[in-house]
């Protein structure tokens, strides 16, 4: 779809030179950038979508309960795979800690439920507020690092974080957790069931999908990717980098911060290892990855396709299954590092299957 | 005042020791820029192959070493020619991903071979202590940390004087004016991987010496060498021991004098402090940054 023309994630001296055409990307009108014209295929693209769409919205009277909560995990981690695009795809910063939004909105839900006694939507709002505020304050001074700095500044966030929800029992329960009430008299929200958190999380990943559509047609997506492919260059032609990179940073962290929101209610017990966990970044970032990460569709890709796959693997081979996942992750990487939306459009192009192109273009 | 000087104690002697699970990783940092996630798991690796070793054959942890080191070195240079080798020039986060898959491969790996019991290698001399007016130490403990300080010193001195170490260090600086210069890139990385997975997995031999270890333990190290080598500046060994010792008292001091919780807040509040400003390390400069060409 869009961006193909674009390829974040280059190294950033290879972007200068073994692609001069895209070294000045902020020198082009900015309307012109993305694909504007409408073709057969996008058409395709468009119908599929709705087709699918209209599938999920029927899922409560097509599929079993079981198979209603896989969506449900689906559509998760999609949405977070997707919110992690809009800082690590588009804008080249690697963030190693976005879980820490997940885990802030969870507890933001969790502990205004059951302390405060609020109903999920007003809780919901606050958390996402919260979201954005947070990725503001940490984004102020990490984004001021680049590359591996960024990535471990992050991660050193999330987890001391984690360690401080830990530490203040009084209000997050500290380690044994905390409970949102969903049943009974002290229950401010009835509990929506399977069904409603289905169309909760679909919900939300249309937003996400939407939200980053229009970033990436837009004059701030087209920012993003200047960033990314040099900042230096991008600050030069009069893009205040900084404010960019925040506001990157915010979206990604409100749209995370819904997701443990919602999470947290599905849940109703939550405890800091889960939702703090280094494993749902990583997570994000791999279905990214994988998917293709700067691109629309890639996120939802890969998140879609590797949450079926845990899934299946977890339900099929109970005692290897991250075994075989830590497997597949590092064929993927090695023979998919552009995503698997590139790699498809490539062999599209090309008329034949570029499988070893990618291990050409980073081996030593 | 004796649970103070008890604590410091602790504290140095666990810091020498975390300082070579870190040096590696510092190295690996430094020369190639690669964030090795893995490395608490190859670290750990070598603590079940040293446990297995004293279990089945009775060798002793540091004599086992004998084995330990060139095989681990093996596996070290095997995992970088065939497979981190593959994705060096990619964006960073790749090797993250790639390094991340192995870590699980590793640790579901050796859960699934030894279970997730806490194991320990059992010597004769591991109850015995040594009484230093009111302060213990266990003898387990100062091999620990002897054996920890002469292999970063033997790394040292690996790196400075011989020629494979100044093929090291110019590959670090400039990849390509290495490879004009003749040198075999592939090969210099994949002895520099491996040098680090030998000495992480010397570390995991002690580890296993002086406490408990289970394969889940893996990703702790992980982090705590990030810290290390964040706090010493990459790529530089004396920085990491500095770094590593730094660590171990704020471990051990944050454990006397505040919740025993809070010490990992504490480790990571120190490295993002770092991070921000100073970025270099409190020793030295990385050799990445340096570089001429990336």
């Amino acid at each position: 779809m869009a961006a193909t023309s674009a390829r974040p994630g280059m190294p950033e001296s290879e972007s200068e030179s073994a692609h001069p055409e895209l070294g000045a990307p902020t020198t082009g009108p900015p309307k012109a950038a993305p694909a504007g014209r409408t073709t057969a295929s996008q058409l395709a693209g468009w119908a599929l979508v709705l087709g699918l769409l209209v599938i999920c919205l029927l899922a409560p009277k097509l599929f079993i309960p079981s198979f209603l909560r896989t969506l449900s995990a689906v559509f998760m981690f999609a949405t977070l795979a997707q919110a992690w695009n809009i800082i690590g795809g588009f804008t080249g910063y690697p963030s190693f800690g976005n879980v820490v939004f997940f885990g802030l909105g969870g507890y933001t839900i969790a502990v205004l439920m059951a302390r405060s006694h609020w109903s999920f939507w007003p809780a919901l709002v606050v958390a996402v507020v919260l979201g954005a505020a947070y990725a503001m304050l940490i984004g102020i001074p990490t984004l001021r690092l680049k590359g591996h700095y960024f990535a471990i500044a992050t991660l050193g966030v999330a987890e001391g974080t984690r360690e401080i929800v830990l530490n203040v029992p009084k209000v997050t329960g500290g380690g044994a957790g905390i409970t949102v009430p969903a049943v009974g008299p002290s229950a401010t929200t009835s509990y929506p069931g399977n069904t409603g958190f289905l169309y909760y999380f679909l919900a939300l990943l249309v937003v996400a999908m939407l939200a980053v559509y229009a970033i990436a047609r837009s004059r701030f997506g087209f920012a993003l990717r200047a960033i990314n492919q040099d900042e230096d260059a991008a600050a030069a032609a009069g893009i205040n980098t900084t404010r960019m990179k925040i506001a990157a940073f915010m979206v990604s962290g409100a749209i995370t911060a819904a997701a443990g929101s919602i999470y947290a209610f599905q849940q109703v017990s939550i405890y800091p290892d889960r939702l703090f966990s280094v494993d749902i970044t990583v997570l994000m970032v791999i279905m990214a990855v994988i998917g293709g990460s700067g691109t629309v569709i890639g996120p939802l890709v890969g998140g879609v396709g590797l949450q079926f796959l845990s899934e299946y693997l977890r339900q099929n081979f109970t005692d290897y299954h991250t075994f075989i996942f830590g497997a597949i992750i590092i064929v993927a990487v090695v023979l998919l590092p552009e995503g698997a939306v590139r790699f498809a459009s490539e062999t599209v192009r090309q008329r034949r299957l570029p499988i070893m192109d990618n291990l050409r273009r980073y081996r030593l | 005042m004796t649970p103070f000087l008890q604590a410091t104690v602790y504290g140095l002697l666990q810091g020498g020791l975390l300082a070579l699970v870190a040096v590696g990783f510092s190295l690996v940092w430094g020369v190639m820029n690669v964030v090795n996630l893995a490395h608490g798991a190859l670290a750990i690796t070598g603590a079940y192959f040293s446990w297995q070793l004293h279990e089945s054959l009775g060798l002793d942890p540091v004599l086992s070493l004998v084995v330990v080191l060139p095989v681990m070195f093996m596996v070290g240079y095997v995992i970088q020619r065939g497979l981190i080798n593959l994705v060096v020039n990619a964006p960073i986060w790749m090797t993250l991903l790639l390094t991340f898959g192995l870590e699980a491969l590793i640790v579901n790996g050796l859960l699934l071979a030894f279970t997730g019991d806490f194991r320990s290698t059992r010597t004769g001399y591991s109850t015995n202590t040594l009484a230093l007016g009111g302060v213990r130490i266990p003898y387990a403990r100062l091999i620990a940390f002897g054996l920890s300080l002469l292999l970063t010193v033997a790394l040292v001195l690996f790196i400075r004087n011989t020629k494979m170490g100044l093929a090291i260090r110019a590959t670090g600086m400039d990849r390509t004016a290495a490879r004009l210069m003749g040198m075999n890139v592939r090969h210099v990385y994949a002895v520099t991987f491996g040098t680090a997975t030998a000495l992480a997995a010397a570390a995991g031999s002690m580890i296993g010496l002086v406490g408990t270890f289970t394969p889940v333990v893996a990703g702790g190290y992980t982090l705590q060498s990030f810290v290390i080598a964040v706090l010493g500046g990459l790529g530089n060994m004396w920085g990491a021991l500095a770094g590593g010792l730094v660590l171990g008292l704020a471990t051990a001091w944050g454990a006397l004098y505040l919740s025993g919780t809070l010490v990992n807040a504490i480790a990571f509040g120190i490295l993002v402090l770092v991070l921000i400003v100073r970025p270099s390390g409190l020793l030295g400069k990385p050799y990445y940054e340096a570089r001429a060409e990336a």
